[in-house]
């Protein structure tokens, strides 16, 4: 089956066809898919090797875990396979498209339309209340003022931040920050979400709440979920678990 | 979408506030520079723009509206009798000094006219009366020079040369910024006041071949001399010198022919309308003298810093959102979004920063003329040439800005 068909499916709206559709994506394709990635920086006579060699596949609606430890090439790896990062080598296809072949212009096209971003800092615009910061995502895919508050008034209601919506950045705690910067990411409804340290700076108790959230974004609304992350609590909610270390892809470990 | 643009700026209130100030200081500097440099260039021609002569019959010598050889009153007559004249009158301007009770000395350009026309004075007296300025040593100044002149008000006497000169009205808007203070009065007074306090002589010598050639000598009398004997000035002979003979045409004339009929009747003259007469003078100011290059100059300047300013603040400004902009790039934004919300910020801060700034130049423009009598001219045309040049200087340095986003990497989105 090819990734359009699946478009077809999820498309056709009943939810038996949207199950079977992840049902599908979940069997046979794969929502990323690495092959023989490498990434060398240069500077001057200076070679540094980041990654070698990767080889890496992610299926539809699994939560794929990225470990190891600092200076690993997991944010590098990460970027890469966000479509940030150009490798020095090898490809990448995300939901069946090579985006290694895409013009900077259209790759850009491809993460909005496809790719959630959660980061480690939040990266929100400290301007903007926390609607606005939501609103801003679902503008920038091209959903007009009054719709674009609609949802993203929605969005902070799923990750339980509807009574906050007026606030400051600087007037929410950092879990309440990563929620909105989860509700950001799902705006648009992306398929991929990839998120860099997402518990990194939060407490257990929002840390749980911030792993609960991407759990229900995989097993309850079908997003593909890529984690780095040194937090070994999310591994208990991943399907499969790789260990980067210098560069290379250790070893991969399917949890369930 | 939410205006980042916007709320970025008004993020930090006390940064916001100094950096407008930078902008109101640049806008500003343009402004009072370009208008100095506009009304220093409008105030040497006011007086040609305010009369009402169709043409102006000067010395072929002429270099500006004060600069010019003196040509014999007869040229008047003359002037009268050729095709197409309506009305020809005598301007006479002069240099001499002006005396106050109090001692104060300063140098005054004496303007003589006939009062009975408006050919010269096209102008009111906002106090007083113009025609008083018939009865002998009787003169209008400008409400601006009061001051200058050492005196405070209508009605108050000085000296010019060693004759009385008493100010029966105030003018107002017709002094030069470049100029001695100008005096106003009769043709007959102002003659008075030119060879007032002279001493003539006539030295000749027979030369070898036979001929007796005769010299005239004026001297300047010590200014604390006994003054002349205060009989009534006399009225213009033919032979006295004036500066310009005014013309008014008839009706439908062509003034280009006119000229050309004026300049064959009257030798070694020429003739020139209000507008030549005005730009020559103007261009004279502007670009003979360095008054004009150092207004000019000034105006650059003003820009210049400007552009540095407002780059500055701009470029600190995207520097510290610069990990927002990666946030957008890598979020999938195009570059254009990003130029835009550069772009956006810099239009505010023009505009916001525009705003309070001319209103400030308009304020200081009308205090300098009212209590100086230095005019600050910000037409229409300027107001909107300085805000146009105010939104290039702002999107100038923001694309020198948007060099800093263009070079982000987008993995600084990765970094905590």
């Amino acid at each position: 089956m090819t990734a359009t068909q699946i478009d077809l499916l999820q498309s056709a709206g009943s939810a038996s066809q949207a199950n079977l559709s992840i049902r599908l994506e979940r069997t046979e394709v794969n929502a990323i898919a690495a092959r023989g990635v490498e990434m060398v920086y240069q500077s001057g006579t200076e070679r540094f090797q980041a990654l070698k060699n990767i080889d890496l596949e992610v299926k539809s609606g699994d939560i794929q875990l990225l470990m190891g430890p600092s200076g690993s090439g997991k944010t590098t790896l990460l970027s890469i396979l966000a479509g940030i990062l150009t490798p020095t080598s090898g490809s990448v296809s995300l939901l069946g498209e090579e985006i290694s072949k895409l013009s900077s212009s259209k790759l850009a096209k491809f993460r909005l339309e496809n790719i959630g971003f959660i980061f480690q800092g939040f990266n929100l615009f400290p301007a903007l209340t926390a609607l606005e910061n939501v609103e801003v995502a679902l503008n920038l895919k091209g959903i007009r003022r009054a719709a674009a508050h609609r949802q993203a008034l929605d969005l902070l209601d799923q990750v339980g931040l509807s009574q906050q919506a007026k606030r400051h950045p600087q007037d929410l705690s950092g879990g309440q920050k990563q929620r909105v910067a989860i509700a950001r990411a799902l705006a648009g409804n992306p398929r991929l979400i990839m998120a860099d340290e997402p518990t990194a700076a939060l407490d257990s108790h929002n840390g749980h709440a911030v792993i609960e959230l991407l759990r229900n974004l995989a097993k309850e609304k079908g997003r593909t979920v890529l984690i780095v992350t040194h937090d070994p609590r999310i591994i208990d909610v991943a399907d499969s678990v790789a260990y980067l270390e210098d560069g290379v892809l250790k070893s991969g470990v399917r949890t369930r | 979408m939410a205006s980042i643009a916007r709320k970025n700026l008004f993020e930090d209130i006390p940064r916001f506030l100094v950096a407008q100030a930078g902008i109101m200081f640049a806008v500003s500097l343009v402004t009072i520079q370009v208008g100095i440099l506009k009304g220093f260039t409008r105030s040497t021609a006011l007086l040609i723009d305010q009369s009402t002569a169709d043409l102006w019959v000067a010395s072929k010598d002429m270099v500006h509206l004060e600069l010019t050889s003196p040509i014999a009153a007869e040229k008047v007559v003359q002037a009268q009798q050729v095709s197409g004249v309506e009305r020809a009158e005598a301007l006479m301007i002069r240099s001499s000094i002006w005396r106050s009770d109090s001692g104060l000395i300063t140098p005054v350009r004496i303007f003589g006219f006939d009062p009975n026309s408006r050919l010269f004075a096209g102008w009111d007296v906002s106090q007083g009366k113009l025609n008083a300025v018939k009865q002998p040593f009787k003169v209008v100044v400008d409400r601006s020079s009061l001051k200058n002149l050492g005196q405070t008000q209508i009605g108050e006497q000085g000296k010019i040369g060693t004759l009385p000169a008493q100010i029966v009205g105030l003018s107002q808007d017709t002094q030069s910024i470049v100029s001695s203070l100008f005096i106003f009065t009769s043709l007959e007074n102002a003659n008075a006041y030119a060879t007032a306090g002279l001493n003539t002589s006539v030295n000749c010598t027979r030369k070898t071949q036979g001929n007796l050639v005769c010299t005239n000598n004026f001297d300047n009398a010590p200014l604390d001399g006994k003054p002349a004997s205060l009989t009534p000035p006399r009225s213009l002979s033919i032979s006295d010198p004036i500066s310009y003979v005014l013309i008014r045409a008839k009706p439908g004339q062509d003034l280009q022919q006119l000229k050309q009929r004026l300049e064959a009747a009257l030798p070694d003259t020429r003739a020139y309308t209000q507008a030549e007469l005005a730009e020559q003078t103007q261009v004279y100011w502007s670009e003979r003298t360095g008054v004009g290059f150092i207004l000019s100059l000034g105006a650059t300047v003003g820009f210049v810093v400007g552009m540095v300013i407002v780059g500055q603040i701009l470029y600190s400004s995207v520097a510290d959102h610069l990990r927002e902009f990666g946030t957008l790039k890598a979020m999938g934004a195009s570059n254009w979004v990003i130029y835009s919300v550069i772009l956006e910020q810099a239009m505010w801060m023009a505009v916001l920063g525009y705003i309070p700034s001319m209103a400030f130049c308009l304020g200081l423009g009308a205090w300098t003329q009212t209590a100086k009598g230095i005019m600050i001219l910000i037409t229409p045309a300027t107001a909107g040439g300085v805000l146009i040049l105010t939104v290039v200087m702002c999107v100038g340095s923001a694309l020198f800005a948007v060099q800093k986003v263009t070079r982000v990497d987008p993995a600084i989105v990765f970094k905590a």
